[in-house]
Order: structure tokens, then C-alpha cells, then sequence
């Protein structure tokens, strides 16, 4: 299992075709081919590359939508 | 723009760009459901499906008024909606309402409309939670499409076997809601 750094993970921003990952609670996703998740972005207020633990607390969902999503290494903290 | 508008909820502390870009993801959203809603409804036949079409209809029409609300929301606020439509489809805050792969399968459809549904019902929670005594336009408005919402939603779960909606359907005109925005 892939073991990222926050600053590893910032590359997956989806920007400029590059792959979209997501940290939560630990876990590192992979959101690159979620629609709602193209070229990075996440209902104007959400950017993929980032831990976004802390952001779900607010969002109009759980995680289940998240872990439909593979899982493609663990965040270091 | 209207300047004082907009300065007024940016003084409450609303991000306002922010607020802008979700205002015209759900309008692409509802637009696009309009469209993908024609193909649902279309297909919608047979003992099944002819019984759903009037409320698929209603939903569709709704959506369509939901769109035209959201538009001078958006120009007020100094927002714009992008010249090309593909871009505009591709920014909506829902997944496309597509089809089944059978279109004979009634409960499919049916789950992509209530899937739909639930996703408006999260995206104006989500607009009205941002803007709840701060902007107090965009909250009356983005609250009278959730009402509408989540009647659809009631709707389609009623027919999945989800349990009663507790309403009847629209006796009458559409969007009892927004229609004050349609005027
Ligand atoms: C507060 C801001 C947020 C809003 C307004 C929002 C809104 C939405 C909506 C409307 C959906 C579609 C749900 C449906 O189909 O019923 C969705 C899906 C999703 N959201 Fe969020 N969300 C927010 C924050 C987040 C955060 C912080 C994360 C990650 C931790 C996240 C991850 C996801 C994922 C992975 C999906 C599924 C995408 C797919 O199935 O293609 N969301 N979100």
C-alpha cells in the first residue's frame, strides 16, 4: 500500500489531466474518474490533492459516496 | 450586476464567487436533467411506465423553471453563464440522468430519477445552508427549488416502494414554489 505525504498527494490536484486523489480519515482515494470530481474540482468549493477530512463535516453527505471510490494508499500524518 | 446587491452579501460575509459558481453548477444541473428527463419520460411506457410519465413530466417542467429562476440570481450577483453549452454540461453539480441500458426497465429509470433528485435535494441544502440570514434573496430562492426538490424525490421514492410521500401530485400549475421568481 502506497504510503502519501501531504505534499506527495498535492500533485494529484487534477490539474492539467493529472489524477485526482482525495485523503479521508487516513485513506487516500482515487476520484478521477467521478464526474462530479473533472479536472479536480468538487462543487466550487472543493479541490482534489488535499485531506479533506475535516471539509466532509459540512458537505450534504457522508462518505458513502467516497468509498465507492478505490483506495490507493494511506495519508502519513 | 447589481453592485449594492452584491456588496451587501459580501459584507455578510458570503463568499460570493464561490456562491456564483454553485448558483450556475445547479442551473447546468437542472437544465440537463431537463433534457435527460425528455429521454426518461419518452420512455416511460407501457402498464409501468405510462402510469409515471405525468410526474416524470411535472419533475421535467419544474426543472426547466428551476433553471429560469436560478438565471438572474446569477446576473445579479455578477455571474454569467458560459457561451459554450458543452462546458456548461460538463460544470453541472449532478451526474447525467442517463438512461438505462434497457430502456424497458421501469425501476431503473425510476432510480435515476429519485438518484437525481437526491442529488438536487443535497445541492440546494448545501446553497441554503451558505446563505441562511446572510443572503437573504438567494436563500428564499434557493429554499423554494428544495421545496419543489423534495417533493420529487417524494414522488419517485413513493413509486420504488421506499413508503408513502405523504403528498398528492401538482393539482393545478407547476412550481408552486418558484413561480414568484417565474413572474
Ligand atoms: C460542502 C461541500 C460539498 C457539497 C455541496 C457536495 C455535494 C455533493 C453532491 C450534490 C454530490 C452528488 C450526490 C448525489 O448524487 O446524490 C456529491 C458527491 C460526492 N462528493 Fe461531495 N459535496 C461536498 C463536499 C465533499 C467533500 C469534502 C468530499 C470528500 C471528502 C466529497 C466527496 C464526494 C464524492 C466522492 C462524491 C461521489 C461522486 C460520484 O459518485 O461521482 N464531497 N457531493
Amino acid at each position: 500500500m502506497k504510503i502519501f505525504t501531504k505534499e506527495e498527494l498535492s500533485y494529484f490536484n487534477g490539474e492539467n489531466g493529472k489524477p485526482s486523489y482525495i485523503a479521508f480519515e487516513g485513506k487516500v482515494y482515487d476520484v478521477t474518474k467521478s464526474f462530479l470530481w473533472m479536472g479536480g474540482k468538487h462543487q466550487a468549493l472543493h479541490r482534489a490533492g488535499e485531506d479533506l477530512t475535516d471539509a466532509l463535516k459540512d458537505a450534504p453527505h457522508g462518505s458513502e459516496f467516497i468509498k465507492r471510490f478505490p483506495m490507493v494508499g494511506v495519508l502519513k500524518d | 450586476m447589481a453592485k449594492v446587491t452584491r456588496e451587501m452579501v459580501e459584507r455578510s460575509g458570503v463568499n460570493v464567487d464561490k456562491l456564483v459558481e454553485l448558483l450556475v453548477k445547479n442551473a447546468a444541473a437542472e437544465l440537463t436533467t431537463f433534457y435527460y428527463y425528455t429521454i426518461l419520460r419518452v420512455n416511460l411506457i407501457g402498464l409501468q411506465g405510462e402510469g409515471l410519465k405525468e410526474i416524470a413530466e411535472t419533475a421535467r417542467i419544474e426543472d426547466r423553471n428551476h433553471f429560469e429562476a436560478l438565471v438572474p440570481r446569477i446576473y445579479e450577483l455578477g455571474g454569467s453563464l458560459p457561451n459554450s453549452m458543452k462546458e456548461f454540461h460538463d460544470m453541472s453539480a449532478c451526474p447525467p440522468a442517463n438512461l438505462p441500458d434497457s430502456p424497458n426497465d421501469v425501476e431503473g429509470i425510476l432510480k435515476i430519477l429519485v438518484e437525481a433528485e437526491r442529488c438536487a435535494v443535497r445541492g440546494y441544502t448545501q446553497i441554503c445552508n451558505m446563505t441562511a440570514g446572510k443572503d437573504h434573496r438567494t436563500y428564499d430562492l434557493a429554499l423554494s427549488i428544495l421545496h419543489e426538490e423534495i417533493e420529487h424525490e417524494s414522488w419517485f421514492s413513493e413509486f420504488l416502494g421506499e413508503g408513502p410521500s405523504g403528498h398528492f401530485l401538482r393539482r393545478g400549475e407547476t412550481s408552486p414554489f418558484v413561480s414568484k421568481f417565474l413572474r
